[in-house]
């Protein structure tokens, strides 16, 4: 095949079928949109018919879902978390808190645009999106998967010392000073 | 009701003479006193041992920077007769010293942390941890009045172009576009 | 050429045992997702699942012992399978076994738990250790009627070889039916084998961030579910040629581990968990009372 930027290999489009139809969410709530989750598994809005099942630690878990505010106290929680979990990984974004601040714009203990500490897939849009929203979300996740264009961990290695000192500059002197928590 | 509160009065005004003010025509079963702060520990004792207010609610703080005073208030419980008694002490704004309350009831300790870190009262005796819920905190004790959040946020945090402040967004895109926004989204702009 | 075909017959005999087990555990989602009156994942979601978690690109490992431990899983669960007549009465599929194999089954079968123990260990996580301290200890609970209708069967027919008992079936009728306690008795401890519920408290994501497996990630994961399939279609194959007279060929076969498989798994749908010490007791008393009678059934007459 031809080995430009743009095709993919056999061999990916393989791969990105098995990791596309299944997604392994990690049971994490960071906020108050983590009380949209279990309708969106449960019953009604079946989410497990795409392959989505939760699990239960950063080590077996494939995506994360930031589900509305973050302090920073949180911050540096799932800074770690993040980088726990074995690539390839992708982050998804609740809510307006996490676009523009949301209702919280002007408080002082939280984050207003999460693309700068951590790398974001998917937006999800809504206070807070109704199962219905975060299905359609998991499905754009989807379409990113299966054309490849999902490299957010790829893109976290790459950029590493930027997004260190965003991260440097929200946190204070307790941000973690090792170079990357994947042990 | 009306008569089991003025009981209740009559029972602390003879105990402790120096009660400045109350109020008892709250609609219910609320009853205000208000007690110089080196009479709070003896007066919430005498509360939960001799009257049967065993329920700490919360105490909390109210901020008069017009007259530089802080006033702690501390509400408490009966069960078998169900009223609630606010107890009003004054501190000074500049230094604000209070009595450890947390031998009389346990959750004080709590309270009084978050105190201590959201207003900056002292609590003398108190052994707890230094940080509860702002790590990592270099400025004035953030729920003071004369503490400014929205330029604190934009000092620290990124902000994402076009949402700097409280405007609805449409208003915000359409004024940079130059179109005009029908009536019915007119409302809910400020 | 008879070595041949049985080295041919053993590989095969891993693949169907891969697929088919695979196979029953999308069933098992497909059945308790219908129950709950809900669309569940397509029946082929387990292959998928395996091989996503096989092709991580990154994978994290703590020593050599946790690197070894999902290993000695998928050992437990081959080598028991193949010691294992699959059919009977065919040149391609009588494996391994020979005069004493039932009694080595036995042993062989709690190798894998104890793999995973040493492995869990060395990740050095604290819920790692006390899910494995539950998991030990549910097998001690569960083994005692599981040994207690297999001596029953061996005191009556003179016999250890999984083929004999095959043969003395042709002839008498399925021991489901000549010995009913000993079938009851096995049948209850297969739920303990099974590790749905009621007892599975040791790997579920909500106790303890699910157990032992908590600090496996990627393809360690992948190996662990696959041998926890294929450990499976042992044990449900193992049942077939015990109670229910083996199986002459592979529709038939089939057809009898499903019917089989369904007793554990509509009992599962339906019930809540159980603590370890109340699973033990359980397993000490009215399993154990028709392990015992099965075996003075067994002596007396």
């Amino acid at each position: 095949m031809v080995n430009d930027k743009n095709s993919q290999k056999i061999v990916d489009i393989i791969q990105n079928f098995a990791r596309k139809h299944s997604l392994f969410v990690l049971a994490y709530g960071t906020g108050c949109g983590a009380i949209e989750i279990p309708p969106t598994m449960t019953s009604r809005y079946d989410a497990e018919r795409f392959g989505i099942r939760g699990a239960a630690t950063p080590r077996q878990a494939d995506v994360l879902l930031i589900t509305g505010y973050l302090t920073t106290k949180t911050l540096k929680r799932v800074i770690r978390v993040y980088e726990q979990m074995q690539d390839p990984k992708y982050v998804i974004g609740f809510g307006s808190c996490t676009i523009n601040g949301g209702m919280y714009w002007d408080s002082y203990n939280t984050i207003k645009v999460l693309d700068k500490y951590l790398p974001v897939d998917i937006y999800i849009n809504g206070c807070m999106p109704r199962p219905e929203a975060v299905i359609e979300g998991f499905i754009k996740l989807q379409k990113k998967i299966a054309e490849g264009r999902a490299d957010g961990a790829k893109q976290y290695k790459e950029n590493f010392e930027w997004y260190r000192a965003n991260q440097k500059k929200v946190l204070g002197p307790t941000t973690p000073h090792i170079q990357e928590y994947n042990w | 009701m009306e008569e089991i509160k003025n009981k209740i009065y009559q029972r602390l005004t003879e105990a402790f003479p120096e009660i400045t003010e109350h109020k008892l025509d709250f609609p219910y079963n609320r009853l205000d006193v208000k007690i110089p702060k080196n009479k709070v520990p003896a007066i919430l004792f005498y509360l939960k041992d001799e009257m049967g207010f065993k329920h700490l609610v919360h105490i909390t703080c109210v901020d008069w920077i017009e007259e530089e005073k802080f006033e702690l208030i501390f509400i408490v419980w009966s069960p078998k007769e169900k009223v609630k008694v606010f107890v009003r002490t004054e501190l000074d704004r500049n230094n604000p010293v209070m009595d450890n309350i947390d031998m009389i009831w346990r959750q004080a300790n709590t309270y009084e942390r978050e105190l201590r870190e959201m207003f900056g009262i002292q609590f003398e005796g108190l052994v707890a941890p230094k940080e509860f819920i702002l790590e990592d905190w270099d400025d004035i004790p953030p729920m003071r009045r004369d503490f400014d959040t929205e330029a604190y946020a934009k000092k620290r945090f990124f902000e994402r172009p076009g949402r700097e402040d409280a405007k609805d967004v449409r208003q915000t895109i359409a004024e940079r576009t130059g179109e005009s926004l029908p009536d019915f989204a007119k409302k809910y702009s400020r | 050429m008879d070595i041949l075909i049985k080295i041919l017959g053993a590989v095969a005999t891993i693949i169907i045992a891969f697929v088919v087990g695979m196979l029953y555990g999308g069933l098992n989602r497909k059945v308790t997702a219908r129950v709950q009156n809900r669309v569940g994942p397509p029946f082929w979601q387990n292959y998928l699942d395996a091989f996503k978690l096989v092709s991580k690109k990154t994978s994290i490992h703590h020593g050599v012992m946790q690197h070894l431990g999902p290993a000695f899983l998928m050992v437990s669960s081959i080598g028991t399978l193949l010691f294992i007549p699959i059919l009977k009465g065919n040149n391609w599929f009588p494996n391994l076994s020979f005069h004493g194999d039932l009694i080595f089954l036995l042993y062989l079968m709690v190798f894998g738990s104890l793999g995973l123990a040493l492995g869990a260990g060395q990740t050095g996580n604290p819920n790692s250790a006390i899910g494995v301290t539950r998991g030990l200890s549910q097998m001690v609970g569960f083994e005692i009627p599981w040994v207690m209708a297999l001596v029953a069967i061996m005191i009556q027919y003179h016999t250890t070889s999984i083929a004999d008992i095959m043969h003395v079936q042709e002839v008498h009728g399925w021991l489901m039916f000549q010995k009913p306690f000993a079938f009851i008795a096995a049948i209850l401890a297969m739920f303990g084998m099974f590790r749905y519920s009621p007892f599975d408290i040791v790997g579920a994501p909500a106790e303890l961030a699910s157990g032992p497996v908590s600090e496996f990630g990627g393809k360690y994961l992948g190996l662990m579910m696959s041998s926890g399939s294929i450990f499976a279609f042992v044990k449900l194959t193992l049942y077939t040629d015990l109670f229910l007279g083996g199986a002459s060929n592979f529709i038939e076969l089939l057809v009898k581990t499903f019917l089989l498989y369904m007793i554990p798994v509509s009992y599962g749908l339906v019930s809540p968990r159980y603590r370890t010490e109340q699973a033990v007791r359980y397993f000490w008393g009215w399993p154990s009372f028709f392990g015992l009678l099965a075996i003075l059934y067994s002596v007396i007459f």
